[in-house]
């Protein structure tokens, strides 16, 4: 060894010793005065069909988190998130918040955007008494059958969107041959079922309800059935990557053109993947940037916010994802706890305003009730922002269209 | 020939797709349909040259990690660049109606599309089978050895064959994509059909791979008319079934499987 790397070195072992030393000071620090933090699980798809969706949600939850940490955080406590991507699968779903549970201590968990994984991860979270707040699940069941003690849906159910159309379903698109492509799983079935029980007592035929698994990539075998039995209305029940898929292809058979499509749930991302092929198509949504922020002055707040974070306006998903972040902030803070048995009495028939009108916690099945639009597709040479979609053409309060008590199949646990 | 199970195609054909919405949106889709290929041949020779070269003697399972790695880089990369919404790939107005066939009507661009497969599919064959180039191709895969002590320089060859591979991969991504838009996981979500395509038809078996594609393709389309719930299932029970009667596949050659 030489004087030279005699010199190196004692230059290395200095500055290693001062690096040393100022880690330590800084750990004593970080020790002296640790950071109160409660850890939320992020538990949205990133992969698979529904990643739009889950992505937007998780920009949503990115937001809220954010401004309540500026705000001095929830009791006093800064929220850590932990995230999972489900990939729109149950079983990844409910590992994530497992892991979530278990491993990172989350007091409470939320996400979603299947109906699917929405339903295991309920089971999940009743079983470790952990609050679950379902956020982009669709299908009556995660209120209903499948109902929990730990969860709330914000989000509006199939039949909230079907009762919603009824008009519009008939004066729009008429009593003839209905033919329907629907996604096989919980959700689809649930908005097959509910539509149904929505045109055929009024004297609709269903022709055909063809069921495609989820991630399907080509619908040519079920859109040539559709276009042999020449219905009057084709119902795409698909979402995300798959709608888009879908009713692209429709279009390439030619039967947006000679069949009235309907697509009973659809967001700006689907809209703006499928460009044109929307423009006439009817759908619901429970919440529109465009129509709330100009509405509702909490609303704006949150979409310029949200633009200003991401550069694109919030989907319905990410809506429902930054109210769910703030219901489970003001929840907390009335129950004064993160105990869940002191939460849940708190949240139960509940009154607030948040980016709609008034809404409110149901007790008995834990389904939020607001409001739900009907809305049209327009062209894309009418939207003056990519994701400026369609038109409202109705607003229905949300207790004329929910399931009502009476008919609810929901046995809600009494802790 | 190569010798070499590339989980890396799907992210071929993702490239493909990404270059032929991008040459199409400006230049038109005959453009994004020759730049496709083009493009993504030339970097599959780049992958070949840097990294793949390295593992062109090591066993299976390595080759196997390499490749997948590289597709779960890439899907990453066009997830980093372009954004992971999926995005429309508009067709011209002349060709995105339906065509009467008489019996029924079917989409222009499909038909279009079934054509310029069978046209591509007798080009390969006519290049492997018919070109001088094509014989050496032909006889690097009985014996390297040989054809190199006869004066056939079978690296090029390989590194041509691979290039010319990753190229269909990016003209099919290109080609597809108007059917099946584009979004960064659309590589994964052919790759394996197209894996089970090449088992049932047996690996290195050019004849195999058009017979496996249209078995694939038809057992998916009729299950999901008849049996939906099966139809993802489908697929997997035909390959084990397959691979239980003919392990190396239907037109396989069992001395290509061991090598």
């Amino acid at each position: 060894m030489n004087k030279d790397d005699l010199t190196i070195g004692r230059g290395r072992f200095i500055a290693g010793g001062l690096a040393a030393t100022a880690a330590t000071f800084a750990s004593i620090n970080v020790i002296a005065a640790p950071q109160k933090t409660v850890v939320v699980g992020l538990n949205v798809p990133q992969t698979g069909p529904y990643s739009d969706q889950g992505t937007d949600q998780l920009r949503a939850y990115r937001l809220a988190i954010s401004e309540i940490n500026a705000h001095g955080g929830v009791m006093g406590m800064q929220i850590q998130e932990s995230v999972g991507d489900d990939t729109t699968k149950a079983p990844v779903a409910v590992e994530n918040a497992r892991r979530m549970i278990e491993r990172d201590g989350a007091v409470m968990i939320t996400g979603g955007s299947s109906t699917g994984t929405a339903i295991a991860v309920s089971g999940l979270c009743q079983e470790k008494k952990t609050i679950f707040m379902a956020a982009l699940t669709h299908g009556d069941e995660t209120t209903d059958i499948n109902c929990h003690y730990h969860t709330f849906r914000r989000y509006n159910t199939a039949h909230m969107s079907a009762q919603a159309l009824a008009k519009t379903l008939l004066t729009k698109y008429g009593t003839g041959r209905w033919f329907h492509i629907t996604a096989d799983y919980a959700w689809g079935h649930s908005v097959y079922d509910n539509l149904v029980a929505v045109v055929e007592p009024k004297g609709a035929k269903t022709v055909a309800n063809v069921l495609t698994p989820l991630t399907t990539t080509d619908f040519s075998s079920a859109l040539s059935q559709a276009q042999a039995a020449k219905p009057d209305v084709l119902v795409i029940t698909q979402f995300g990557k798959d709608m888009v898929a879908c009713l692209n292809q429709a279009a390439s058979f030619g039967l947006t053109k000679s069949t009235k499509i309907l697509v009973p749930l659809a967001d700006e991302y689907m809209a703006k993947g499928v460009g044109d092929n929307i423009d006439g198509v009817v759908t619901t949504a429970p919440f529109y940037w465009k129509y709330h922020s100009d509405k509702y002055p909490a609303a704006k707040k949150f979409v310029d916010a949200f633009m200003k974070a991401n550069g694109t306006p919030p989907s319905n998903g990410a809506e429902c994802a930054y109210v769910d972040m703030y219901q489970w902030k003001a929840g907390i803070e009335r129950a004064g706890s993160f105990d869940p048995s002191k939460f849940i009495p708190k949240m139960e028939g509940y009154h607030f305003t948040a980016t709609k009108g008034p809404e409110y916690w149901r007790a008995f099945d834990h389904q939020g009730i607001n409001s739900v639009l009907v809305m049209e597709g327009v062209p894309v040479k009418d939207r003056e922002n990519p994701f400026a979609f369609a038109k409202v053409l109705e607003e229905h309060q949300g207790d004329a269209v929910a399931i009502p008590q009476a008919s609810t199949k929901c046995k809600i646990e009494s802790a | 020939m190569l010798r070499l199970v590339n989980f890396a195609h799907g992210a071929f054909y993702a490239i493909g797709a990404y270059v032929g919405l991008i040459v199409t949106q400006q230049y038109g889709l005959a453009a994004g349909l020759i730049a496709a290929p083009i493009a993504v041949a030339l970097f599959a020779v780049l992958f070949d040259r840097v990294l793949l070269r390295l593992f062109y003697d090591k066993e299976p399972t390595a080759q196997i990690l390499v490749t997948f790695g590289v597709a779960i880089v890439v899907e990453e990369s066009l997830r980093f660049i372009f954004g992971g919404t999926t995005r429309p790939f508009p067709l011209p107005e002349s060709l995105s109606g339906s065509f009467n066939l008489g019996f029924a009507s079917y989409p222009t661009y499909r038909l279009l599309l079934a054509l310029g497969i069978i046209v591509v599919v007798f080009a390969v064959w006519l290049f492997i089978e018919r070109t001088d180039y094509g014989l050496i191709v032909r006889a690097g895969v009985r014996d390297r050895t040989m054809v190199q002590l006869l004066g056939g320089n079978v690296k090029l060859a390989s590194t041509v064959v691979f290039a010319l591979g990753a190229a269909l991969a990016g003209l099919v991504g290109a080609a597809a994509s108007p059917i099946y838009s584009v979004d960064p996981n659309t590589g994964f979500s052919f790759l394996v059909p197209s894996f089970v395509v090449v088992v049932i038809g047996g690996l290195g078996s050019f004849w195999g791979a058009v017979l496996g594609g249209l078995i694939v393709g038809e057992l998916g389309s009729l299950t999901t008319l008849f049996f939906p719930a099966a139809s993802d299932v489908v697929i997997y029970v035909a390959m084990a079934l397959v691979l239980l009667v003919r392990p190396s596949g239907l037109l396989g050659e069992s001395e290509i499987i061991r090598g």
